[in-house]
Order: C-alpha cells, then sequence, then structure tokens
C-alpha cells in the first residue's frame, strides 16, 4: 500500500473525499433501518432492531459520525497539502507566475530527463508531471468509467467518460479550507440543530387548520446526513480532473443544496425556495452542458489539461525551441476546398483575425507550433476529430463554449440574472446558509471559471467581467435596505462573488481565486455569527427586533466584527490583501482599455457599500437601545459548541491571507500559493495588463482608493447608525424610489414571475382544461352511450326473447286444454269415435288400395 | 256392382245393418243393461258376415261357422263379465246411467 | 224368387226390424224382448245358411243363456228412474249420422268388392255332414281345415304347401276353454258379497 501511495500521492485526497461519502451512507442506512423497523417497533426483534438502531429519540450519533468524518478528511487534506507544497515549492517570485520562465529552462532541462527517468519506471496513465511539456506540477490520475461507442486510434466516434483526480495547488488549498470550514461547522450545527433532538418539535412557522403550530419528530441526524452528502459532492468537484465529473459533482451540489434548503419542508416558503434554487441551478446547468457539448464535438475531450493542450499553444516542442505564441490562442483560417477525403487546409493569421483556433494534437509524435519561426509551419490540415491530430474550432463556438460554462457558474454563483434564488435560500438552517451559500458551493462556480480559465476567449472573460461587476453593484444597493440578518449576509456573499468574478475577467487570476478563500473565511465567520444571534434570540432573524445585544453576547458580537472587518478591507485583516488585489488589477486594466472604466468605478463605489451595509448589520444588531425588549431580556450566548469555530475562524479571517511582511499586500503567501497554480495563458492574455500592474504607481493607487471608498462607507454608517446624525426613515421618505427598487430586488423576481413562472401555469391550466373538458367528456359520452346501448338490449331481451319463449308455451298451454274436452269421459262419446275413426279409416283404405290397384 | 253373387250381399248389408244398429244403441243408451244389448247386436251382426261368407265360398268348409261358434262363447263369457262389473257399478254408484261414471273426465 | 230367398226376406225383415226397435225404444225391458226377437231372427237365418249347429248353438247359448243374463241385470236394476233414460235429440242426430256413414261405409265395401263368382254347393241340411266337420275342425284333424288360403286371394304357383301347418282350430279351442274358466272365476269374483259402502261412495 505505501509503494502505490508514494507512486500515487493523489489518492489520499480520494481518501479525503470518500470519508463524507462513507459517512453519508452510514447514517442513511442506519435510519433506513431505524423507519423500516418503526412499525414493527412495538415488541419482538422488530423492537431490538429499532432500538439498536436508534429508538424514538432522535440520537447524536449520526452527527458524531458526519464531524468525525470531515475531520478526518480535513487531518488528510491537511496533511496532503504539507506534502504537495514540499513536493512542488512555491515559487516566491513574479507576483506569482509559477512557471519556470525561457531563462531557468536550460536548468530544468536536466531535471527533465531525470524526472522523465523516473516518470518511466511507472504505470503509463499516472503522470507525476512536471513543467516539461507546459503542465502546471500536480498529482493526477483517471480511470474510465464508461464507454459508449467506439474510441480507438481510428475511430473516435464514441464517447468515452473518466473519474479522475488533478491535485494542484489551488485544488490543494480549495481541500484544506472546505475541509476546515466544513468541520468548524459541523461542530457549530450540533449546537444549532440541538431543537431537533426533542421527540417532538414544534414548527412555529407552519400552521395547521386548526390554528395550532405543526410539531414532528425531530430530523437531527437527517441533517448531518445531507451535510456529509453535500461535503463529499463539493470535494469530489474540487478533486475533479474532466468537466464530466465537476458536472456530477455540479448536479450534486444542486440536490443537496435544495435538500438542505428545504429542510423544513413542511413550510411552504422553505419548499418554494428549495424548488427555486435547484430550478435556477438547472437554468445555468443548461448553458454548462452547450458548453460541454462544444467542447467534446471539437476538441474531443473533456480532461482539463488535454483541453488546454489543444486549444493553447505549446510552450516549446520537442527541440525544446520556444515558441514565440506560447500559451496563446492561434487564429487561424480555412484556405481552399476541402479534399475529398475531408481534409481542409488551414492558414495562421498574423493579426490575429482567424475565424478558427487551431486546437493541437495530444502527445503526437513530432510537435509543430504554428508561428513564424522556423520549425514553425504556417497552416495546418485538419481531418476528422482526432485528439492526436491538428483541429480547428470556429472562433465564434469556443466564445460560445465559454459563455455557457460561464453560465453554469452563473447559476451556481448566483451572478446577474441569475441571482434571485440566493436570497431565498436563506430559509434553510444557518449552518447550511454558512457552509453553502457563502463558503462553498457558491464558490464552486468560481472556481470553476478559474480552472477554465485558458479556454476562454477575450469576449468570453469580458462576459464574465461585466457580469461579476453588475452582480456586485446590484447586490451591494439591496443589502443596504434588508431587515433580516441573513438576508443582508446572502447579498453581500452576491456581491462578494461579484467581486471575483469580476477579478477573473479582467485577467485577476491569483486576486480572484485569493478574494474565494478569504470570503470563504469571513463569510462563513459572519454567517455563523448570525447564527450565533438568531440563536441567542430565540429564532429572531429581524434586525428591526434586535439592538443593544453586546453585552449579551460578546464573544459573537466581537467575532463578528472581525468578520465585519474583514469584509470592509480593513488593512491586516485576510479581506484586504484580496480586495486589494482586485482594485489594482481593476484599475490596471481600465488604463490599459479606457473603455471598460466601468470596470474599475462600479468596484470602488460598491467597496464603500460595502463596508456600510456590513456596519450597519453590525451597529443595528450589536449597539443602540433594544428594540424589542422580550427578545433583549431572552438573549444569551451560546454554548461553547457554537463560539468555538466562532473564534477559530475569526483568528482565521485575520491571519489566512498574512505573508512576509504582512504590510505588503502582495506578500500573501496564500496568494504566492496560488500564483504557483496560475494557468500560463493569464500572462500570455494579459501581459499588457501585467505589465501596467507592475508599474510603480498603480498598486499604491489603488491601495489607496480602496481603503478611502471603505472608510468613507463605515463612517457613513457610524453617523447613520451610531450617532444617529441622520435619520434612516426621512432617507427612505426622500429617496423613496430607490427605496422601494432596492427592497423589491431590482424587481427581478416580478420580471421572471411574469416572464417564466406566470406563461408556465397559463399553460399547465390549459392541459389541464383541455384534459377535464375534452377528454373526461369524452369518457363520460361513452359511459353513457353504453348505458343507452345496454339499455335497448335489455328490453329486446325482455320484448323479444322472453316474447318468444312465452309465446311458444302459451299456444302449447291453450292446445292442451281444447284438447282435454275431448276426454268427456263418457262412454258414448267413445264408441262414436270410435265408430267415426272406423268409418274414417275404412274409407281411407278403401281408396288407398283401389288406387293402388288401379295404379 | 255385381248381382249375380245376390245372396252373399245380401247377408252382408244385413250384417251390416244389425252391427249398425248395435253401435248406435251403444252410443245413444244411457243404461248400462242397453250398452250390453248393443255390443250382442255388434257381435250377432259379425256373427252373420262369418257364417255368409262360410256359405257362399267354397273355399271355406266349416270355417266361418266354427268362429261363428267361438264368438258365441266369448259372447257369452263377456256378457257375464259385463253384468258383473255392471253389478258392482250399481252396488258403488246406486245407478245404472254411463253419464254418471265422470271420474275420468279430463 | 226362390224359396231361399223368400225365407231369407222374412228372416232377414224380422232381424233388422227387431234390431231397430231395440234402438229405438226407450224402455229398458222393451229393448230385452226386441233383443230377442233380433237374436231369435239371426238363428232362422244361420239355419238357412246350412249351419244347423251354429243356429242351434245361438239359440241355446245367446237366447238361452246370454239373454237371459241380461234380462237378469234389466230386472235387478231396473228399478223405477231407469227403466226409461232419455237421451238428448242432439246425440240421436249425431249418433245416427255417425251410424248411416259407417253403413254407407260397410255397404259400399259389400258392394264394390269383386266376390268370388262362383255357386255356393247346393246344400241339403238333411245330409250335410256340418257338425261332423266342425267337430273334426275343433279335435285338431288337419284335413279339416282348407288346403287353399283361407284369404281368397289365388295360390301363388310353386309355394310350398301349407298343409304342415295347419291344426285346425284345436288351440284357438282350448283357448277358449281356459277363458271361460278365467271368466268363470273372474265373474264370480267381481260379483261376490261385498260389504256395502255408504250410498254414493266412490268404488
Amino acid at each position: 500500500m505505501w509503494q502505490t501511495l508514494r507512486e500515487q500521492p493523489g489518492l489520499i485526497y480520494v481518501l479525503a473525499t470518500l470519508l463524507p461519502l462513507a459517512s453519508f451512507f452510514i447514517i442513511l442506512l442506519l435510519g433506513g433501518i431505524r423507519n423500516a423497523a418503526r412499525p414493527y417497533s412495538k415488541s419482538g426483534i422488530g423492537q431490538k432492531i429499532f432500538w439498536l438502531a436508534g429508538g424514538d429519540i432522535p440520537t447524536k450519533v449520526g452527527a458524531y459520525v458526519a464531524t468525525g468524518a470531515i475531520f478526518l478528511s480535513f487531518c488528510i487534506c491537511l496533511f496532503g497539502l504539507i506534502w504537495f507544497l514540499s513536493d512542488h515549492p512555491v515559487a516566491m517570485d513574479d507576483h506569482g507566475h509559477g512557471e519556470h520562465s525561457a531563462t531557468s529552462h536550460s536548468d530544468d532541462h536536466k531535471k527533465h530527463d531525470d524526472h522523465k527517468e523516473n516518470a518511466k519506471k511507472h504505470d503509463d496513465h499516472s503522470e507525476k508531471a512536471t513543467a516539461e511539456e507546459g503542465h502546471a506540477a500536480a498529482w493526477t490520475d483517471h480511470m474510465m468509467f464508461a464507454r459508449v461507442g467506439l474510441m480507438n486510434k481510428d475511430d473516435r466516434t464514441g464517447i468515452e467518460l473518466h473519474l479522475g483526480y488533478y491535485i494542484d495547488h489551488l485544488s490543494a488549498i480549495m481541500f484544506t479550507m472546505v475541509t476546515f470550514i466544513a468541520t468548524l461547522i459541523h461542530l457549530f450545527s450540533m449546537g444549532y440543530m440541538k431543537d431537533e433532538t426533542n421527540v417532538r418539535v414544534t414548527d412555529h412557522s407552519v400552521h395547521e387548520a386548526d390554528g395550532g403550530h405543526f410539531r414532528r419528530r425531530g430530523r437531527y441526524s437527517r441533517f448531518f446526513m445531507f451535510l456529509s452528502l453535500f461535503c463529499f459532492s463539493m470535494l469530489n468537484l474540487i478533486l475533479a480532473d474532466n468537466l464530466f465529473q465537476v458536472f456530477v459533482s455540479w448536479e450534486l451540489v444542486g440536490v443537496c443544496s435544495f435538500l438542505l434548503i428545504g429542510f423544513y419542508y413542511e413550510r411552504t416558503s422553505a419548499s418554494n425556495a428549495a424548488n427555486k434554487a435547484f430550478i435556477t441551478n438547472r437554468v445555468g446547468d443548461a448553458g454548462f452542458i452547450i458548453g460541454m457539448l462544444i467542447l467534446w464535438s471539437f476538441v474531443g475531450t473533456f480532461n482539463f489539461q488535454e483541453v488546454f493542450q489543444r486549444v493553447r499553444a505549446p510552450k516549446s516542442d520537442f527541440h525544446n525551441k520556444h515558441y514565440k505564441l506560447a500559451d496563446q490562442m492561434v487564429r487561424v483560417k480555412p484556405e481552399g476546398e476541402k479534399s475529398e477525403s475531408g481534409r481542409q487546409k488551414y492558414v495562421w493569421t498574423k493579426d490575429g483575425t482567424g475565424s478558427h483556433v487551431a486546437l493541437y494534437p495530444l502527445n503526437p509524435p513530432h510537435l509543430h507550433g504554428i508561428g513564424d519561426q522556423e520549425d514553425q509551419v504556417d497552416e495546418i490540415s485538419t481531418a476528422n476529430n482526432r485528439i492526436d491530430r491538428y483541429g480547428a474550432i470556429p472562433y465564434v463556438l469556443l466564445t460560445i463554449a465559454g459563455v455557457g460554462i460561464f453560465i453554469g457558474c452563473m447559476g451556481k454563483s448566483a451572478q446577474f440574472p441569475l441571482q434571485v434564488w440566493l436570497p431565498d435560500a436563506m430559509e434553510g438552517p444557518t449552518p447550511v446558509s454558512a457552509l453553502i451559500h457563502a463558503a462553498t458551493m457558491v464558490a464552486a462556480g468560481v472556481y470553476l471559471v478559474g480552472r477554465m480559465f485558458p479556454l476562454f476567449t477575450p469576449e468570453a472573460r469580458l462576459v464574465i467581467a461585466y457580469t461579476g461587476a453588475i452582480t456586485l453593484f446590484v447586490a451591494a444597493t439591496i443589502a443596504i435596505v434588508m431587515h433580516d440578518i441573513k438576508k443582508v449576509l446572502a447579498y453581500s456573499t452576491v456581491s462578494q462573488l461579484g467581486y471575483m468574478m469580476l477579478a477573473l475577467g479582467i485577467g485577476g487570476w491569483v486576486a480572484g481565486l485569493l478574494h474565494l478563500l478569504t470570503h470563504a473565511f469571513f463569510k462563513a465567520l459572519l454567517f455563523l455569527g448570525s447564527g450565533s444571534v438568531i440563536h441567542g434570540c430565540h429564532h429572531e432573524q429581524d434586525m428591526r427586533k434586535m439592538g443593544g445585544l453586546f453585552p449579551k453576547m460578546k464573544i459573537t458580537a466581537i467575532t463578528m466584527l472581525i468578520g465585519v472587518l474583514a469584509i470592509a478591507g480593513t488593512p491586516f485583516f485576510s479581506g484586504w490583501y484580496s480586495k486589494d488585489a482586485i482594485i489594482a488589477q481593476a484599475l490596471a486594466f481600465a488604463r490599459e482599455n479606457k473603455v471598460h472604466l466601468l470596470l474599475l468605478i462600479l468596484p470602488l463605489v460598491t467597496a464603500g457599500v460595502t463596508t456600510f451595509y456590513m456596519f450597519r448589520m453590525w451597529l443595528l444588531t450589536f449597539t443602540g437601545k433594544p428594540k424589542d425588549h422580550h427578545v433583549h431580556e431572552h438573549a444569551h450566548e451560546s454554548p461553547w459548541v457554537m463560539t468555538i469555530p466562532l473564534i477559530l475562524l475569526g483568528l482565521f479571517s485575520v491571519v489566512v491571507a498574512w505573508g512576509n511582511p504582512p504590510w505588503d499586500a502582495d506578500a500573501s503567501y496564500l496568494g504566492k500559493i496560488l500564483g504557483t497554480a496560475q494557468p500560463g495563458s493569464v500572462k500570455a492574455d494579459f501581459a499588457a495588463v501585467i505589465a501596467r500592474l507592475h508599474g510603480e504607481w498603480v498598486h499604491p493607487l489603488a491601495g489607496v482608493i480602496a481603503f478611502l471608498a471603505a472608510l468613507f462607507g463605515g463612517i457613513f454608517a457610524f453617523v447613520v447608525y451610531h450617532f444617529r446624525l441622520l435619520d434612516p426613515a426621512e432617507t427612505k421618505e426622500q429617496f423613496g424610489f430607490l427605496h422601494r427598487l432596492f427592497e423589491r430586488k431590482w424587481y427581478f423576481d416580478e420580471l421572471y414571475s411574469a416572464l417564466l413562472v406566470r406563461p408556465a401555469l397559463v399553460v399547465a391550466h390549459w392541459c389541464r382544461n383541455a384534459d377535464a373538458k375534452g377528454i373526461d367528456s369524452l369518457v363520460n359520452f361513452l359511459g353513457r352511450a353504453t348505458v343507452w346501448v345496454s339499455r335497448i338490449k335489455g328490453r329486446i331481451d325482455k320484448g323479444v326473447v322472453d316474447g318468444l319463449v312465452n309465446v311458444i308455451a302459451n299456444a302449447t298451454y291453450g292446445f292442451g286444454i281444447r284438447l282435454r274436452k275431448l276426454q268427456t269421459g263418457s262412454i258414448r262419446n267413445y264408441i262414436l269415435f270410435l265408430a267415426l275413426a272406423a268409418v274414417v279409416i275404412f274409407a281411407l283404405m278403401t281408396y288407398l288400395i283401389n288406387r293402388a290397384v288401379a295404379g | 256392382m255385381n248381382f249375380d253373387a245376390f245372396g252373399l250381399q245380401a247377408f252382408l248389408m244385413l250384417g251390416a245393418l244389425l252391427f249398425v244398429c248395435g253401435i248406435i244403441c251403444m252410443a245413444t243408451k244411457r243404461n248400462a243393461i242397453g250398452v250390453l244389448m248393443g255390443v250382442e247386436l255388434v257381435l250377432n251382426g259379425a256373427n252373420i258376415n262369418f257364417v255368409a261368407f262360410s256359405y257362399y265360398n267354397p273355399t271355406f268348409r266349416v270355417e266361418g261357422q266354427v268362429f261363428a261358434l267361438f264368438v258365441i262363447v266369448m259372447a257369452a263369457a263377456e256378457a257375464a263379465i259385463a253384468l258383473a262389473i255392471v253389478l258392482n257399478y250399481y252396488n258403488n254408484h246406486t245407478s245404472v246411467d254411463v253419464d254418471s261414471a265422470e271420474e275420468l273426465k279430463g | 224368387m226362390t224359396l231361399f230367398e223368400i225365407l231369407f226376406w222374412i228372416a232377414a225383415a224380422l232381424t233388422g226390424l227387431s234390431a231397430i226397435m231395440v234402438v229405438v225404444t226407450q224402455n229398458i225391458v222393451r229393448a230385452a224382448a226386441w233383443l230377442l226377437f233380433t237374436l231369435a231372427g239371426t238363428a232362422g237365418l244361420y239355419f238357412l245358411l246350412a249351419s244347423d249347429f251354429v243356429g242351434a248353438a245361438q239359440l241355446i247359448v245367446y237366447v238361452g243363456g246370454t239373454l237371459v243374463l241380461v234380462v237378469f241385470g234389466v230386472m235387478l236394476t231396473a228399478q223405477g228412474p231407469f227403466v226409461n233414460l232419455r237421451t238428448g235429440a242432439g246425440e240421436w242426430v249425431f249418433s245416427v249420422l255417425a251410424g248411416i256413414a259407417l253403413y254407407a261405409t260397410l255397404a259400399t265395401a259389400a258392394w264394390v268388392t269383386a266376390w268370388d263368382k262362383s255357386e255356393p254347393q247346393e246344400q241339403d241340411a238333411a245330409r250335410s255332414s256340418n257338425i261332423a266337420q266342425i267337430g273334426m275342425a275343433l279335435t285338431g284333424i288337419r284335413e279339416a281345415t282348407p288346403e287353399g288360403s283361407i284369404t281368397g286371394m289365388p295360390i301363388k304357383p310353386g309355394s310350398p304347401p301349407r298343409s304342415r301347418w295347419r291344426t285346425a282350430y284345436l288351440l284357438p279351442f282350448e283357448i277358449v276353454s281356459v277363458h271361460l274358466l278365467v271368466v268363470l272365476i273372474g265373474a264370480a269374483y267381481l260379483a261376490r258379497a261385498k260389504r256395502r259402502k255408504a250410498e254414493g261412495a266412490t268404488p
């Protein structure tokens, strides 16, 4: 076993992924047995099985199993991270460009040969890939899962689906982050969901017909079962090395989100919210599938690395000649007609206006780059779609593929216009909101955009950037006017996700993903803190009823303040490093492409707005006079199970992005790790922007203006809510239209309802009417016709058949009656008859004999 | 019609007359003894036929007469029985009217 | 008109008239008397037909036995209302019509049939051997019966002689005697003295 582990160390991450799945199955099995045994639990062996599986009281075993599994997973991930970092050290130079530059190429050449010899001893499939062929450093392996159709050297018309893992710096860090936060949230849930451990739970939000509240059995273990399933699917998503596996996990996290949002499914609002979340996600998945289809048709593979190898030019060929067009999309255009064998020639367009993008072959015996250097070709010839031959994909389709996959991410990460589901998803329990809708699942979209980054054409990247920009602004404005503490945090999440998408769109790969990581920590902290507040106020979520809770819940208040400062981008808090990087990138991009100035203005303004609403939330909740005395009296601090995660997350919200030195925003260690994982295409595509970024004054200027914006927002919040110099109610009246717009969430729900929901309902009603009136009337008519026919038949039967029988019987009877009169009982009559008979017989005989004799 | 064999046809007609009278007597007499008389007449008519045939046909020597004898004997026996029956009937019904013997009326 | 015919007509007239009177008369006793004359006339006809034994038997058995019996019956039962039992006119009509029809049929049969044209043998009653023949026939002497076909139909040539099967009338004779015995017993049983039932009781 150790031999296998040494050869394929990525397997420990596979183990870490499967541990929550095992936990899920264990809880499922026990719960299933218990439910199956419940009807027989009165006596006998059924009673024993029932007791073994937990009995009637919702036990805490499920929680222990789930938390233990995820904690174990975290330990493995931490261990794996350390191992990986020791195997593939982080490049500390060049703002995180981890690829070996051309100058150090010759040094690496020697290392290549050593590694090559080592690699040859291993299995063909597994690669401990190095920077040899332009791959990033990674542990990766895959196995075939299913094949439909033909897939061999000559004929690749089938489909082959793989399951595999790909561990690079990004995956390793993500794994650690996800498992850490998930462990803390499991711990938190053990305290938060304590209500569900009662045998009978009263749900105050569900009213029954007689006015009472709905009572049901506690569902403690079910929560942890779903959490385990979610952890498994999220880890599988991060683990995946191909789009198919990502898609499977994509859907599975959607399902888990559905199950968890609708955890209190008897509440109509909760079940509606679950439906909304899932359906909106599915709308995004349509785009995802389109992207996958296009990729499969032209590129021929789902594997990330293979896709990038095909779509982007390689760094060097086998003769180690470095290409000028390394890591770029090579535009070609078709020339001439297709030959009889279907071959089409494509010619390189120097100015980059070709209609197609060249697809490079995978693992060819001889690779020739496309370009204008010697040993390079300037035209390729493509036949059928084979991944070991050159190919060409129309540029438009490549853009559409990128946009399609981004639409999937749009749905998952709640970007405009598919952001409508995330605020409603707050119907789920607070730990769910913290884990899924703050730290992990919504981050999956950003993660995928980061992963698939080399695939995106410039147009696709602009779409991503603008979508992110619009989202961040819209969501921040809505968050200003929300009353529910969780809704504020939800819109804050949407806004921060917009930040990440914006960053990725304008080339700040490291910045966006760094923000993803830091945001996970402080958003989880904020959500858990709000959960602690809600728990302490006995499930009161409206901030208008809170106030002055600081003395009562000191730990919660302090940790939430840390979270607020982090999200505001206060220096030395983790959020500062990532936000700073994003604003810097935006500044550089806007200076490079002056037409996209909006991409700078929006994040800046929103930074101020973010600070404003976050402080507003904190001030309304913890300071000021208590607005509801009943709530204030019964408020209490949460138990240690809930406050320990808060403290830990608070700590990490501060230190996670620290570097050496801590006051240097660029020196974030996390950022360096991510920089090692950055694909080479970023540098190739955004060379100009990056050059500007490294200019003298861009970074400091960005830091200053970001800080000023945040400061302004914070001061404004204090002015309104602490010093009470401006009355919110007056403001509400003055800006009535704006306030209404923000409060109605920019009327998105109404728009979708009118555009999509109502037509669907109309069609449904029409179908129902057609069925009820048309088909039912037909069936009724058939029924009546049958009755009518049977009545006629009845009459015929009675009249004709019975009548016939009766007529015959009567005739016989009448005949018999008449015949009876012959028997008079009188001898004299009999003698007369005798005589007459004799006469007749004689006459007859005479006549006949005469005739016989005569004839 | 041949009138050559005169005697035979005359006898036959006489026998037929007796026969018919006997039938009519049986059919019209309400007295049981009257019916008996009718029976005697019928038998006598038949006897006359027998004997006439015996006389007028040379093939028959004594057959007709033998048969007539038998008939006479049988008539006597039958008369005895009939009388016994009538007497029984009279004992039971106190009447010799055959019209009152209606038990077998259907 | 030969003597035969004259005698025939006289006897026939007597017999016929008497027979008709039997039918017509309402009085049962008178019917008995007319029956007597009928039977006597019949006997006379037998003597005319050279059947003296049969005629004698007729007088002895029929008139002297049967008729006496009938008279006994009449005398025993002719009490009061039973002497004159009238029948309705409708029945008379019907019966007479039936009778006439029957007579017509018989007469027609008698006239239409082609009887054998042979002359009857002149027989002398004093010297006829009828009785001897009757006796022989009754005791089963084969030669007493004719060899030819009794039915009068011509014998088919070549058919086997029937002489072997002729047994005369011994068997009928025996049967008749047994029959008479049975009748004797039966009549004795029927006429035995019974316990008198109530009047009007059904038998």
